[in-house]
């Protein structure tokens, strides 16, 4: 057994590498910059975990999204490492003193793009040995992904003000402009790139079109309640959420809601009582998802044309992670079209927001908190002038992509061939179910639904308690 | 406790003098000179600083909802009960809570609970890695000394630990729903918790209405924690008490008293104003009825304002002012909170 295998074994219990994952392991360790672009479930984290146990020194993960870093966190130690720490702005001051006084002694440090700009962290980043850095979620860097943090183009800067080791850029999804965006901001030399396929040949993709909102909540609750699941269905408000779950609830389907206006702890909850099998559907909005540790979701639904096809990816890609077929419905109404723009350029700021916020204190401002960081990002970048014009520039490639997206589910052209399409990708082997347009069976996929009778269960708290603490 | 009974708890204590957002911050925990002396005035320690997450949008609905069902009645920008609501408070049970001395940090209590009782059930099924429901990292420090403090893999801990859990809502001056509450938030081995959107729909009641029921069952269970009776659970108490019941700027003014400044000096050295500093006092007095408060008004001067008080039946400043015009409204505040403490 080469020493590769062996720590896989030893420290993540795997006989075997996945496609690619060998490969990718063995450039990072050649100390060359690596862009690796494959699915989530396809093992992206290894591909950073690995290298680190045979290297000396630390590995700086840069993550955009605090939920997500949270989770690698939590993964880590699961596999027993102990040598792992956040450093982000929820340490309190003592607690990060702590951290920056053992930096070293950790094998992995995540960190925030906005941390790399704290002067004494980057001292101590510079006195210690750092094996590689890796910059995950990467497609974040680029104005192109859907996912855009103006936040993350720092770590560009920190790059070219601090000498360092070999970058490996991770992400899930990825055009070719987005990779090449990412190559040039971290400032790559020769990289070696690695793209895994979008396709995803276990999910079928089923589109529908229909004439009215009562249609299309009609079709979404006839298809949950006499077909099996588990499931998700994207919303694409709170309150439609909710709604759903009401309704199915009365149903008799096993169903809760998610979003991001929920106590942490309940989300939480809902995350667990799904994965334990407890519940049949979620009913959520696109903050589901993150750090969901199932594989197999039968179907994903969703009621909206989502705001971008890499998003709209993401979310079906959680399905039939066990290799079982699954199903992706899409359901909607031409009027649905505008609603996905409003809804992905509604925390953009206008134009006499940008005018406001160039020529006033900046704390003034009353935009959401994220819109108030992308201008503050680029009020040190740009003009006034520059930043109206960039913001108007973005509406309108929002406004393409998401006529892109709607085409793309309208013409009579194979759904799965277009979603490569767009990624450069071409079609090789078509499954024998494979979309709408094609061809598809859902009966063939789909397992009828027992009708469960609602029986509600009492309470009883001695009874609980001796459940969670057995004697 | 449910919540609109505990708003008409409150306006019942108010007595008729104070508008309707005096609950609201009281229950949230507004830590400004009214708010503070409004608490010993009218006797609300147990409400202070209930639900420091609660929105004006539920208050405000929750307040017209009493009005439509002629529980409360607004006059003159006070608020108080009328005849109907005064009948529902007759019947109503004495209130659990502690807020007072709690804070919100009832809170913590319950997370680290929580933690404690996820590890325990994981552990007793052999997974010893798992993804812990609390993220916070205070939780986490808290209940990992905890463990290394005890044998907390053996048996007789495990055991000795359900049993003081077990003995604790089993005694607890509880209702059922309220021990079923506790219960089903904790989580276990492939036993996630109920959500507040479960109980709702089980319980038929609003989801606010839960979450105080919850708060009451917690503030009654960290006051029936005995160090005798529940020395592990005791321990989970560290730091859950609100050791000094001042806010951190009072404390500064408070030191700078003890040196011997004057309320104007102690202004001028903060940069606050004048007013500020005596919400201050007012606060202090009513955490420590032992400070000194001659230096700002004479035994006599107290007792002829509470007698005013008294004899008309109110603690409105401006009518106590007109029999006393010599007197300033802070020293008649203060008159007042000296007051509480004699009766209350
Ligand atoms: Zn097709």
């Amino acid at each position: 057994m080469d020493k590769l295998t062996e720590v896989l074994q030893s420290k993540f219990g795997y006989t075997s590498f996945r496609e690619g994952q060998k490969e990718i392991v063995e450039q990072i360790l050649a100390g060359r910059d690596v862009v690796a672009v494959l699915p989530t479930g396809m093992g992206k984290s290894l591909l950073f975990q690995l290298p680190a146990y045979l290297l000396t020194g630390s590995v700086l993960i840069v993550s955009p999204l605090l939920s997500l870093m949270q989770d690698q966190v939590e993964q880590l130690k699961m596999i027993g490492e102990k040598r792992v720490v956040a450093v982000n702005s929820f340490l309190t001051f003592a607690q990060k003193e702590n951290v920056f006084q053992n930096l070293g002694a950790y094998k992995f440090i995540f960190t925030s793009p906005e941390m790399l700009q704290n002067n004494r962290f980057n001292k101590i980043l510079a006195s210690i040995d750092i094996a590689y850095i890796v910059a995950d979620e990467a497609h974040c860097i680029s104005q192109w992904g859907f996912d855009f943090r103006p936040d993350y183009l720092r770590i560009s800067k920190w790059l070219q003000s601090n000498p360092h080791s070999n970058v490996v850029a991770l992400t899930a999804t990825a055009t070719k402009k987005v990779v090449e965006d990412i190559e040039k901001t971290l400032c790559m030399q020769k990289p070696f790139s690695y793209i895994h396929s979008v396709d995803r040949p276990v999910i079928a993709y089923e589109v529908k079109e229909v004439e009215t909102q009562q249609e299309k909540k009609d079709w979404v609750i006839q298809r949950i309640i006499s077909t099996s699941g588990p499931g998700i269905l994207y919303t694409q408000s709170r309150k439609k959420s909710e709604m759903y779950a009401e309704e199915l609830k009365k149903r008799g389907v096993k169903v809760s809601y998610y979003h991001a206006k929920m106590d942490q702890e309940d989300r939480i909850l809902v995350q667990q009582q799904f994965q334990q099998g407890h519940l049949e559907w979620i009913c959520a909005t696109n903050a589901f998802g993150m750090g969901i540790h199932k594989d197999n979701i039968k179907q994903i639904i969703h009621d909206h044309i989502p705001t971008s096809i890499a998003s709209y990816m993401q979310e079906v890609g959680r399905a039939g992670r066990n290799g079982e077929q699954s199903i992706a419905s899409l359901i909607y109404c031409a009027r649905d079209v505008e609603q996905a723009f409003f809804i992905s350029i509604k925390d953009f700021p206008e134009e006499i927001d940008i005018k406001y916020y160039f020529q006033n204190d900046e704390k003034i401002i009353q935009l959401p908190e994220t819109t108030t960081r992308t201008l503050k990002y680029w009020k040190e970048e740009l003009s006034e002038k520059e930043t109206i014009e960039l913001f108007s520039s973005i509406k309108q490639a929002k406004w393409l992509e998401i006529q892109k997206l709607y085409d793309l589910f309208q013409n009579d052209q194979c759904v799965r061939k277009q979603l490569l399409h767009y990624f450069g990708e071409e079609l090789i082997t078509r499954p024998n179910n494979c979309c709408t347009v094609c061809s598809l069976n859902p009966t063939e996929i789909l397992y009828s639904r027992e009708p469960t009778v609602f029986k509600k269960d009492i309470l009883n708290w001695n009874d609980r308690l001796n459940e969670l603490l057995p004697l | 406790m449910y919540f609109h009974q505990i708003l008409l708890f409150i306006i019942h204590k108010f007595n008729g003098e104070r508008s309707q957002t005096a609950s609201y911050y009281l229950l949230k925990g507004k830590k400004s000179g009214q708010t503070i002396q409004d608490v010993t005035y009218f006797q609300l320690h147990s409400f202070f600083s209930l639900f420091p997450k609660l929105s004006k949008e539920s208050y405000d609905e929750a307040i017209k909802i009493l009005r439509q069902n002629e529980y409360v009645q607004i006059e003159n920008a006070y608020i108080s009960l009328t005849e109907k609501g005064f009948q529902q408070v007759k019947n109503m049970e004495k209130p659990g809570f502690n807020g007072w001395l709690y804070r919100g940090n009832e809170q913590i209590f319950w997370k680290r609970v929580e933690l404690i009782v996820q590890t325990l059930s994981q552990f007793k099924f052999q997974q010893k890695k798992f993804i812990p429901n609390q993220k916070d990292i205070e939780i986490q420090h808290f209940v990992k000394k905890y463990f290394q403090k005890r044998d907390f893999q053996s048996l007789q801990f495990y055991t000795s630990f359900k049993l003081q859990l077990f003995q604790l809502l089993e005694s607890a001056n509880l209702e059922k729903f309220q021990k079923e509450l506790f219960v089903y938030r904790l989580s276990g081995y492939k036993k996630s918790g109920l959500t507040w959107d479960q109980l709702t729909n089980y319980y038929s009641k609003t989801e606010l209405d839960l979450k105080f029921a919850f708060i009451e069952c917690l503030h009654i269970l960290i006051d029936a924690i005995s160090k005798e009776q529940h020395p592990d659970l005791f321990d989970v108490l560290d730091g859950i008490e609100v050791e000094v019941p001042l806010t951190e700027s009072a404390v500064k003014t408070n030191n700078l008293f003890s040196k011997g400044y004057s309320i104007e000096e102690v202004a001028e050295m903060r940069f606050l104003k004048k007013n500020t500093i005596e919400d201050h006092v007012i606060e202090i007095v009513s955490a420590d009825p032992d400070f000194p408060v001659e230096p700002f008004i004479s035994n006599e001067q107290i007792e002829k304002v509470l007698e005013i008080a008294d004899k008309y039946k109110s603690k409105k400043l401006k009518l106590i002012r007109e029999y006393v015009p010599d007197l300033s409204y802070f020293q008649i505040r203060l008159a007042l909170t000296k007051g509480e403490e004699v009766n209350g």
